[in-house]
This record gives C-alpha cells, structure tokens and sequence, in this order.
C-alpha cells in the first residue's frame, strides 16, 4: 500500500491552523461570555493575596482569624514594587481572588472591571465607613455612594527631621512651609552640617503622590469633584513645581533620588547625612530603628502649616460564590476594621510592627494603640493630622486615575532634570490627565 | 515487502533515462520516505504543539487584540477599533521618544556584546595556564537570569556605594562619586553595559566554538604567506567565523529589541523617559494601565520592527555572499 506521506508545508499549514485555532478559540469563548459573578461553586478555602511588607505579619494575622472561623484561607504574598501588574494579570487570566490588597487608585477601576465587588448592604458596612474620619470616607465611599474599599492601612505625609540640626542651623522650629523648607535646607547646606538636607521618594512611580503633597503644601487644588485637573489654572501650582525643582538643581536633595528606595533614604536620615525625609508618617519607625548616629534626633513634624495627603491602601472583596462573599466579608471587617470583640485588633499589631496606622478616631483613643506605638511618636498630632490636616484627593480612586499615575514619574522626572519648565509641565500634566479622563494616548 | 537490491557498482543513468531496477528502488525509496515522515512527524509533533500554543497562538491573538479596544477585564474583544490602536500609538510623542531610545539601546548593546563576545572568545582560543576555569566561568554570567543581572548592576553602579565609582575612583578617572541611574546619558550607558556583559558571555561561547572549527593549517599557510596577525585576523578568521557572527548579531539584535528586564530592574525606564525602551512602554499598557488593545498594537510594532531588524542583518551579513 502506497502511503501519502504529509509534506513540510502540509505539516506547517496544519500547524498555523491550529495556531489560529488555538489564538480565536479563548476570543470566540471570550466573546460568548457572561456575567460569571452568579453564585460559583466554592471550594470553601478563601483565597487572600497581599504585597509583600512583612509577610510573616500578614499570614499570622490571617492565620489567626483562620483558626477563631474554621475558615482555611490560603494567603499569598507578591512584590511590592509590580504588584499591580501582578494582580491585573492573574484577575485578567480568570484567577478569583476573594481578598486582596489594593492601591486606592485602582479601587474605582477593579470595580468596573467586575474583579472587586461593591460592599454596599453587606452586614456592618455602614457602620465600619461612619466610624471613618471623613476624611478618609471619600476613598472608600465614591461619589455615586458606592462602598468601593475597606482600609488596610493609612498614613498621612509628615516630615521627619532632624531637630539637632534644625537646631544648630538656627532655627527654633522645623520649616512651616515650603519656602520655609527651602531656607532651613539651605543653611543647613551652608553651615555644613549635611550636604543634601533634603529627601523623598522620588522615583518614578511615587511621583504622584509627590505631584499631590506638594501641590496640597501650596494650597492648591488638585482636581475637581468631577475629576478637572484645576491645579493646572491656579498659579501656586507653578510655585510649587518650582520649589520642587528649586530642591534638585540646587543640590539641597541628592541627585540621586530618581532612583533610590525609602530604606536608602531612611539611612540617609539615620547617618546624619539628611536632614529632612518627607514621605509616610511610619518611616520615622524606619529611622529610629536603624539606630544610626542620628537616628534619637529624628522628630516628626507636619510637611507644612497646611493641608497634606493622606493615603491608604485598602482591602477590596472578589469573592465570586455568595458563600464565599459572607466569609470573605468577615475576614474583610476583621482585618481593615474590628475583631469579633470590636477591638483593632489587626491593625494594632501593624501599630506595633511597622507604626501603621487606621483611618477611624476610635484607633488613636484606644489604649491599646496607645501601648503599640513607640513613644517617639506624637499621637494627637497625628490624629489631628488625619483629621483636618489632610486630603485624600478623592479623584485619586477615579477609574481613569492609574493611566495618569502612570504618566506623572516621566514628567516630573523631565522638570527635575531640567528638561522641561515648571510652567511647561504643569500643563503637561493637565495635558496628560485629561488624555487620561478621554482614554486615550500612551 | 521485499525489494530487488540494484545491482553493485551500477553507473548512474543519464537523467530522463530511468535505471534498470529503478522501479524496485523508488518504492523502497517511498517506503522509506514515508517511514521517515512519520518518524520525523513525531519528532516534530511535541515540539510544534507547544510553540503552537505558546508562540504561534500568542502572537495571532497579540495581532488580533491591537484591532479591537480590549476590556481590561478579559470579557470579550470589544469594539472593533480598526486601526484606531495604531493612530494613538503612531500619534504619541511618547512612542517616537521610545523608538529613539530603543534604537540606541540596540545598536549599543548589538556592538558591544558582539565585539566584547568575539574578543574573549579570541582570548580563550589561545593556550594558557587556567583556560578551562576561565571557559566555565564564562558560562555564569551567562547563566544569570537577566533580572538578577539588573540588580547586581543597579548595586554596582549605585552613586553612594557602588563599586563601580570605587573602582573609577582608584583609578583616577572620576574625582567625586558619579549617581550613574540619575543621569540621562549614564544610566543609558550602564543599561547598554550591564545587558551586554550577560549577552557577550553567550556570544563568546558561540563565537569560541566556531573558533575551535578553525583548522590550524590555514592559519599556518597564510602566516607562511607573510600575512601578519590583523591580516590573518580579517582574511582567514573573520570568513570562518562569518556564519556564527550572522547568527550571533541576529540573536543579539533580538535581544535588544526585546530587552525589559534588565532595564526595568536598574532604572524602570527612567530617569524620565531616557531609558524607556519599547518592551517597557508595551509592559505599562499591558499590565499596569491594562490598555490592553494600544498594549498590543504598540507589541505588533516591536515584533515587526524586531523581525526586520534580524532578517536585514542575514541579508547584510550572509545573504549577499550567499547569493554570489
């Protein structure tokens, strides 16, 4: 019998068949698709992924709720830095993950993409958002009243600085504003006490919460209710750029701060080669735990008389099955609120581990609180802080939000390098927020 | 089945002019045809399945996506978008910047890794007291993920403690630390260096391994011909090498064009925009603002661009002498 063997080209055609039949098959499946958030089976282990900072924490933290609720919840932790990128994908591939942390700038965007769900009318919820400072309702709850998010943890932007040299430059005070800030760095540059007296967490990706300090330092508003950049129409955002600009240029920051990390900038404040490290209230853990030479001078202080931001990452639900959902839900309110026994208990223990703090007065009240936070910190003026001394900018959980956060690190950068004029790239940013809210651009 | 065996020492027929017994062998030659496709489709099989699915159905529906404006979600294509992705990707600054950036980082790395691969191939070639540790240890970088490399570069060259200004300093060739990832041009530079000490290592030991090809005696018939070491260089060893130096530079061009993770790891694209190649560009619209469709088309670009890039190189280098 005379066989037909199958030629090369038969062969590579048959291949690109499959090929094609391989790439259009998940697209027509894709295209078919639903709703799946009907109520999915569920294997009765919760799935709880989070960043990186002190896994150990997170799993007994978990473990504990665990144990109390025979619910097994199986707790994976991812990188900070790419974290993001991380999640999207596995969310995008199909994974269901019933907790995970969050950036509040994605929070509005998870929602509408049907990867996080809304918590309205779960039981407590209410309840957990009123007992919020209001100021950090408005990144939880959107404008529609939606309950987008539960905390994880929030911080407000302070000034660690050292008072020694403050002191020995001859001022009585740490500065109370941003022109104020330039002057004590200056002569503190001058004196020769330390060459860079100033750093922050200016790479790329940290850029916008910069972009907000510092415009909320000059009094300016960043975004309207409706998500507007008006910064862009008020002339101390120019100032404030140039301030920012001002610090690079003129070697009162050290150059390179486009690329290091807070643990870096931390040593730099704890070796007494830094006199101010602005960025989250708990780096001034960081620094005295690092018991350098200069480390019992570091105080804490308001960035300026004034405005800050406060940021929070939170906790978002993705619980597909209405099973889930309900075990998901108290797993939520125990972690990013209270215990069964209404104590802080979880983040009373981020107190004790990192100096983390929560966004309700009740926190900053509790004597257990009191206990978890190392002396050095001046409690009521962070809670006053929290208060009226800082703005979540609201437009920050926007669903446009992160295509602009994503743009913000090479302008800045451009203006720090002298590239691009404070002017120029206020409007560039504005440019790029409104291409953003549009969807459109790269 | 059996078959007639042709008879021994036959003179091959003219063509047009069918053999005696040449019926009888063309069967076999069909049965054994056909035994060897099928041993070949099994062979083949394995391995064409998984680059179906991992290459080929990838990149059709890359190609497929950068026409629609894709949900971040994955629920469906979405609207058609015609080329609606490619007129944001052709219209942004950002994207022309990219290029720019991407090109240059590519033509430094190709030329570096290239040259630097071929010179220690040439140094490990000769006789010497350690050649082999030095041989195996040309493997390690090479075994290095690129990530990892990123890292150990990104230390290296750090403005406070890295090593490379310590070095630079005893050698008197700086005066003050340098914060190398801060500058535009260095940190350009220190991507191009870092990419290409990991890729050189490969080059090296593809290009030693057509040096070992070399038969002494043409090297030992133009010395006696008066040629001097350049001229035997560029005459004798260069031609040998020409094959692996094709696919070296094509694999090297490949390699820059696609290069991410080294750079993402030293400087994230910064500072700025002066280190963002497209396959960062591509890795923030994919998976950070999920921009799924631009993602792509600006993917199909890179592929094309890439594709050209390599198959321009076999022309320069190969396919001129080829077809002559």
């Amino acid at each position: 019998m005379r066989t037909n063997p199958m030629g090369r080209r038969s062969f590579l055609r048959l291949a690109g068949g499959a090929g094609l039949a391989a790439a259009l098959g998940p697209v027509l499946s894709a295209c078919s698709s639903g709703d799946d958030t009907s109520d999915s089976p569920w294997n009765g282990e919760l799935q709880f992924v989070g960043w990186d900072f002190q896994p150990d924490t997170i799993k007994r933290l978990v473990k504990a709720w665990s144990d109390a609720n025979g619910t097994p919840v199986n707790v994976q932790t991812i990188p900070n830095v790419g974290y993001s990128a991380a999640l999207q994908t596995r969310l995008r591939g199909g994974d269901t993950i019933d907790v995970f942390y969050n950036f509040a700038y994605n929070t509005q965007k998870f929602i509408d993409q049907k990867w996080a769900v809304e918590l309205n009318g779960l039981p407590d919820v209410d309840t957990m958002v009123n007992e919020m400072f209001p100021s950090a309702r408005e990144r939880h709850v959107n404008a529609d009243g939606k309950i987008i998010s539960a905390p994880y943890f929030s911080a407000v932007y302070m000034n660690q600085y050292n008072k020694a040299y403050v002191e020995r430059a001859g001022f009585t005070a740490p500065p109370a504003s941003l022109a104020e800030t330039y002057q004590q760095a200056k002569k503190i540059k001058a004196d020769g006490i330390c060459d860079t007296p100033y750093v922050a967490y200016w790479i790329k990706e940290f850029c916008e919460e910069y972009l907000n300090v510092y415009l909320l330092a000059q009094g300016v508003t960043p975004f309207d209710e409706k998500g507007e950049p008006v910064f862009a129409d008020d002339p101390k955002a120019e100032e404030a750029f140039a301030w920012w600009q001002s610090m690079y240029t003129e070697g009162l920051a050290p150059k390179s701060l486009l690329n290091d990390d807070p643990g870096k900038l931390s040593g730099e404040l704890a070796q007494g080669r830094a006199a101010f490290f602005v960025l989250h209230h708990y780096f001034l853990t960081s620094v005295r735990d690092l018991k350098g030479p200069q480390s019992a001078n570091i105080e804490q202080a308001p960035v300026v008389n004034g405005q800050t931001l406060q940021i929070g990452e939170v906790l978002q639900l993705g619980s597909k099955s209405a099973q889930a959902k309900e075990k998901a839900w108290q797993l939520m309110k125990h972690y990013g609120w209270k215990d069964t026994e209404g104590k802080f208990s979880v983040f009373t223990e981020w107190a004790k581990a990192g100096g983390l703090a929560a966004p309700y007065p009740a926190f900053f009240t509790d004597p257990a609180t009191t206990a978890a936070f190392p002396d050095y910190y001046d409690l009521s003026k962070l809670s006053q802080t929290f208060e009226s001394g800082s703005n979540v900018v609201p437009a920050r959980t926007l669903p446009w939000y992160p295509d602009f956060q994503a743009k913000v690190g090479d302008l800045v950068h451009a203006m720090l390098l002298g590239q691009a004029e404070p002017k120029a790239t206020v409007a560039a940013l504005a440019d790029a927020a409104r291409k953003a809210k549009a969807g459109g651009g790269l | 089945m059996t078959t007639t065996a042709p008879p021994q020492g036959s003179v091959p027929a003219p063509a047009g002019d069918p053999p005696a017994g040449a019926a009888p062998r063309r069967r076999r030659r069909n049965s054994l045809t056909a035994s060897d496709a099928r041993f070949g489709r099994g062979i083949v099989t394995p391995s064409a399945i998984v680059l179906v699915l991992l290459l080929l159905a990838p990149t059709v529906l890359t190609v497929v996506y950068s026409f629609y404006d894709v949900p971040a979600s994955g629920d469906g294509l979405g609207e058609f978008a015609g080329i609606g992705n490619y007129e944001v990707v052709f219209g942004s600054p950002v994207f022309w910047k990219s290029l720019q950036v991407t090109l240059i980082f590519t033509v430094g790395f190709v030329v570096l890794s290239t040259l630097i691969g071929l010179a220690v191939a040439l140094l490990l070639n000769q006789e010497f007291r350690g050649r082999g540790l030095a041989r195996s240890l040309l493997v390690l970088p090479w075994a290095t993920p690129w990530l990892v490399i990123g890292i150990l570069w990104k230390w290296y060259a750090d403005g406070s403690v890295g090593g490379l200004n310590g070095i630079l300093m005893r050698l008197h060739i700086i005066g003050d630390y340098v914060e190398f990832l801060s500058d535009p041009t260095w940190a350009m530079v220190i991507a191009v260096l870092s990419a290409a000490w990991r890729q050189s290592c490969f080059a090296a030991i593809l290009f030693l391994a057509g040096l070992q090809t070399l038969p002494k005696i043409q090297h030992e018939a133009a010395a006696i011909d008066g040629a001097g070491v350049w001229k035997r260089f560029r005459h004798v060893t260069i031609p040998w090498l020409r094959p692996v130096l094709t696919t070296v530079t094509v694999l090297n061009i490949i390699y820059a064009f696609l290069q991410f993770d080294v750079i993402y790891a030293l400087t994230q694209g910064g500072p700025g925009d002066a280190t963002q190649v497209l396959s960062i560009l591509i890795y923030r619209q994919l998976f950070v603002v999920t921009n799924i469709g631009t993602g792509s088309a600006l993917a199909v670009i890179l592929g094309a661009i890439a594709l050209a890039g390599g198959l321009l190189t076999v022309r320069l280098l190969y396919g001129k002498r080829e077809a002559s």
